[in-house]
């Protein structure tokens, strides 16, 4: 998958059948290009977690397309077989919490990743260690995750997500537990992965406080997009 | 830097590992048929045993007398009681004569009417004599007189009659004074005899010794021939010794014995055998002995005890000698488990006889120097793996 | 690639020790629970075996003399002896009963062996100490589990008998020990009363006009004499020549002696199917509850140790992990606590075996079964817990 971002045309889902059927999705169109970073912003219940499980093929859509990169992962159909493999080295998962491994330490955690995929345990450290630096928690390396304040644990979630140089990361509320500091402190993050490894950025949210952060901005509500411009204010 | 703290976990986690699966082999192999049974060995080497012979006995009298009464009577009085000494010839009870003093009066009046009727018979016959000398006298002058035709052939037949009758008077008061005298004799036996009753109506010891029972108390009746007074002879005591015949080879007199009283289990008391009983107990399948004491214990130890004897044998030849520990029966063959270097292997052996102690004689099968299996804390097989242990000395607890 | 189990292990290390120790306990005592059934068994076999008997005559009709008394003439023997294919056979004596030794009471089994040296039927097989009877009366040798050492003083009824030997594993099928003393000296004890009862009956037979009569003086004594004879033993041990089937002379000796007689075989249904059997049963079937219980609760365990990894589980599915290194995370962690819990369990097994009043046998081949099982329960927990692992929505991860 080389970079040209994350492409969904007509996506729809829809839960039950017959009388009793919810419509989740109505037919979303969204493009995000490699390296920039998009908000996703919408009430409870507009759909916008039933995206994002599309998009991280943990659910599947009932109609449209998914395209990441160069590759079409969903028409009609999963046309991938293997959605693990998918999920593993081509979409980065952040959460509302940081979901740290706790019986593995902050580099292993970090490091898992890539050792699943086969890579040998001493490079995928190294790289590991690359991004703890970036992220600027590398001093916590051999800490276990319980002994990490929340910011720090965010940090190296936001690690994980990266390891693999995902093509996409989505991020569900990643700033929705951290005071305003620490939000735009993940978001400043995040944008600055987004521009080092060209990944292209979902981020769902309904904080105020980093809204403002974003250039474009796809709002969603009764499971249908329709896009923003945001003010793509900067950090201070 | 990086095995720093996950080392350190790793470290308290083996710290508990490993001596746990140590502890899992050592309990595996120590228990099980994988563990090895723990053994002593002792090495045979020739002695001569001296197999003591062990019997239980009781404490006897040689001869107990039983004094009592030859006729059936009442006991009037004794003048002795158990445990007291008694002399020869001492009197030690009377019978009750009842009647018998006034049948002695009767047959002492009676003797006296007899010796009266000697008299008179006696008398009779002087008297008889006196006549017929007359009458034989005058039978002579008559006939001197008939040959003078002086007096009538009647008259001297008359006289010849008389003498006649005379001498037949004489004859028949002597056979009187027989029979008065053969009366006197006959009744003066009697009495010689009722006497004698009535002396041994008092009993009377026969020899010194000690009264042991008194069966009968004064004014009890007894019959003839039952015992009131027992006694015996205390310098006769020995010991009725019963030895089982499977151990009692070699028995026989002169043999020196320790005798053992079942009051006085510490003390031992030097003995000798002094006869086998040609008897022997056909039911317990016992042979009987008696046994004498060398010293008579003092105090003298009642009659009827217990006792333990063992009797000293004379020591056998001197041939390898196990503990008898050591032999087992295997397969229906008597043998020893010999041990050649840490190998185990079953020898049939041949044994002899056995002492107190437990020392068995080897007659065939082992050689002194051999190297035996004597205590073992399971059952031996052949190939069972063995551990020697070091005998302790008393007799080792495994 | 780390390994996941081993990590998780690290991390709660001593919760996972300790809760295979738990498990670990409750496996030692379910081992534990199957040697005391085994011993049982193995009471009543020893008993046969050690008395080195290839046939057991009793009285005619008794299943004795372990099962049930029985009383023969003690020169039964001799006739016994006279038949074909007979080697040895010796008269025996058994009586369960108190024994006063130090200060307290023992129950020992009292067996009166004729004492004509080992090998005999009847003697013990093999000592610990000391030595065998030697034709001594008031000698004893005694099993270990009576508590004595050489040299102790044993009381039986009147007699005192010296300890003179120490043997093991001599034990009645009740598990009790067993004291060799000289035959005459058990019959003594079997079938004399005590002083009292002696008394008793020297009174009541001096009373009976029938017996004390005055015109016939020895007739007393007479009677007296043979009320205190004791002539009975329990059984004849026969050992037979190679070479002879047992079931053949024992069916000599049955018909023509017009005794009962059993051969080894018979012995061992009799002891271990009639005597032993309600006992053996009771604990046998104790001993299955035990294992299902075990089983379940180390289940339970296993299944309980996964699901509350059910989150860590849940990202890890959603971070793209395969489903096979999240089961092989489950299997190892299971299997490694079923080993540890089976190491604790048979080190706790055998180490407080000892202590117990009756013997416990544990068997290799059933520690071997035992480690199966807990295996094969650890691997089906642990499979019940991955599937339910795996079926956890790794979208759950992701809030709603």
């Amino acid at each position: 998958m080389s970079g040209n971002g994350i492409v969904i045309e007509g996506l729809q889902k829809r839960y039950g059948s017959g009388d009793t059927h919810v419509d989740a999705l109505k037919g979303v169109d969204m493009q995000v290009a490699p390296a920039e970073v998009v908000g996703l912003v919408g009430p409870s219940g507009s759909g916008k977690s039933t995206l994002l499980k599309c998009l991280g093929a943990v659910i599947e859509p009932s109609a449209g397309r998914i395209r990441l990169g160069d590759e079409i992962i969903y028409d009609g159909g999963w046309k991938i077989r293997d959605l693990r493999a998918l999920r593993r080295d081509n979409i980065g998962f952040v959460f509302q919490a940081p979901y740290l491994i706790p019986f593995l330490d902050v580099v292993d955690n970090v490091a898992l990743l890539p050792m699943l995929a086969g890579e040998r345990n001493g490079a995928a450290r190294k790289r590991a260690m690359e991004l703890l630096e970036a992220l600027d928690v590398a001093h916590r390396a051999k800490a276990m995750p319980a002994q990490l304040s929340g910011g720090e644990q965010q940090r190296v979630a936001i690690a994980r997500a990266l390891v693999n140089h995902p093509p996409v990361i989505l991020a569900d509320e990643p700033t929705a537990p951290l005071d305003s500091q620490r939000a735009l402190a993940v978001i400043a993050i995040l944008n600055d992965m987004a521009r080092q490894y060209e990944t292209a950025i979902i981020i769902v949210t309904h904080d105020e406080k980093i809204i403002p952060t974003f250039k474009r901005i796809y709002h969603i509500r009764d499971g249908r997009t329709h896009e923003e411009a945001g003010e793509g204010k900067r950090f201070d | 830097m990086k095995f720093k703290a996950i080392n350190k976990k790793m470290l308290r986690l083996l710290a508990v590992l490993v001596p746990l699966l140590l502890l899992f082999f050592y309990v595996a192999l120590r228990s099980g048929p994988l563990a090895s049974v723990p053994v002593t060995v002792v090495a045979v080497e020739k002695r001569a045993i001296t197999p003591v012979l062990s019997g239980i006995g009781t404490l006897e009298a040689r001869y107990t007398y039983r004094i009592g009464s030859v006729s059936s009577g009442r006991v009037k009085q004794l003048s002795v009681d158990v445990g007291d000494l008694v002399k020869a010839g001492q009197v030690v009870g009377e019978i009750d004569p009842v009647d018998l003093d006034e049948h002695l009066g009767a047959q002492r009046s009676a003797v006296k009417r007899a010796e009266a009727g000697v008299l008179s018979a006696e008398a009779q016959l002087r008297d008889a004599k006196a006549k017929q000398a007359f009458t034989a006298s005058q039978e002579k002058r008559y006939r001197s007189l008939l040959q003078a035709s002086a007096v009538s052939a009647e008259l001297m037949d008359a006289k010849h009659q008389e003498a006649d009758a005379a001498s037949a008077a004489a004859s028949g008061a002597q056979a009187n004074v027989n029979a008065a005298r053969q009366g006197l004799a006959s009744v003066k036996s009697e009495y010689q005899g009722m006497v004698n009753q009535r002396n041994n109506l008092l009993l009377v010891a026969p020899m010194d010794g000690v009264v042991t029972s008194r069966d009968a108390e004064p004014g009890n009746t007894v019959l003839a021939g039952q015992t009131v007074i027992e006694m015996i002879d205390p310098k006769s005591l020995w010991v009725a010794v019963r030895f089982d015949q499977l151990q009692s080879a070699g028995l026989k007199a002169a043999l020196p014995a320790a005798v053992r009283l079942r009051s006085q289990s510490g003390k031992s008391f030097a003995a000798s055998v002094q006869r086998v009983e040609p008897l022997a107990d056909r039911v317990t399948e016992e042979i009987l002995a008696k046994v004498v004491f060398t010293v008579q214990p003092d105090p003298l130890p009642p009659v009827g005890e217990l006792c333990e004897v063992s009797v000293q044998l004379p020591p056998l030849q001197s041939v390898p000698v196990v503990p008898n520990a050591s032999v087992h029966r295997v397969d229906g063959q008597l043998g020893v488990w010999v041990v050649d270097g840490s190998a185990l292997r079953f020898a049939p052996v041949r044994i002899g006889a056995t002492d107190h102690a437990g020392n068995i004689q080897v007659l065939e099968g082992l050689q002194s120097g051999d190297r035996v299996v004597v205590y073992s804390k399971s059952t031996l097989r052949a190939g069972s793996r063995i551990t020697i242990i070091k005998n302790n000395g008393k007799g080792t607890l495994l | 690639m780390i390994s996941l189990a081993g990590r998780d292990i690290l991390h709660g290390w001593v919760r996972f020790l300790m809760t295979g120790f738990g498990l670990g306990l409750l496996i030692g005592v379910t081992l534990s629970m199957a040697g005391i059934y085994r011993g049982m068994v193995d009471d009543a076999n020893v008993l046969i075996d050690n008395s080195g008997a290839d046939l057991w005559v009793v009285q005619q009709g008794t299943l004795g003399p372990y099962a049930e008394p029985s009383s023969l003439y003690d020169d039964s023997y001799r006739s016994i002896l006279g038949m074909a294919g007979v080697a040895r056979a010796a008269n025996v004596t058994y009586l369960t009963m108190q024994v006063r030794h130090g200060g307290g009471d023992v129950r020992a089994m009292v067996v009166g062996v004729v004492p004509g040296g080992p090998g005999e039927p009847g003697q013990p097989g093999f000592l610990v100490a000391g030595r065998h009877l030697t034709g001594g009366r008031y000698e004893a040798v005694a099993d270990v589990k009576a508590g004595c050492a050489l040299g102790d003083t044993i009381v039986i009824r009147r007699n005192r008998f010296r300890v003179v030997g120490l043997t093991r594993r001599m034990v009645s099928s009740g598990g009790d020990p067993m004291l060799f003393i000289p035959l005459k000296d058990a019959q003594e004890a079997q079938f004399l009363k005590d002083n009292d009862m002696l008394l008793q009956q020297r009174r009541r037979t001096d009373l009976n006009p029938l017996f004390n009569r005055p015109n016939v003086p020895g007739l007393l004594d007479a009677v007296i004499a043979s009320q205190t004879t004791s002539v009975y033993v329990n059984a004849v041990l026969v050992q037979l020549k190679p070479g002879y089937a047992p079931e053949a002379v024992a069916k000599d000796i049955q018909r023509w002696q017009r005794l009962q007689v059993y051969t080894r075989p018979q012995m061992r249904t009799i002891l271990v199917d009639k005597l032993i059997a309600t006992s053996a049963k009771q604990i046998g079937m104790f001993l299955v509850i035990l294992s299902i219980v075990s089983a379940a609760i180390v289940a339970f365990i296993i299944y309980t140790m996964t699901m509350a990894k059910i989150r860590e589980i849940a990202v890890l599915k959603l971070i793209g992990t395969r489903n096979r290194v999240i089961a092989s995370m489950i299997l190892q962690q299971a299997v490694g606590l079923g080993a540890i819990g089976f190491v604790v369990g048979k080190i706790a097994a055998t180490l407080w075996s000892p202590f117990f009043p009756r013997y416990v046998l544990l068997e290799p081949g059933d520690a071997i079964r035992g480690f199966i099982i807990v295996m094969v329960i650890s691997v089906l927990a642990s499979i019940l817990a991955i599937t339910a692992a795996l079926k956890v929505d790794p979208a759950e991860a992701i809030g709603g």
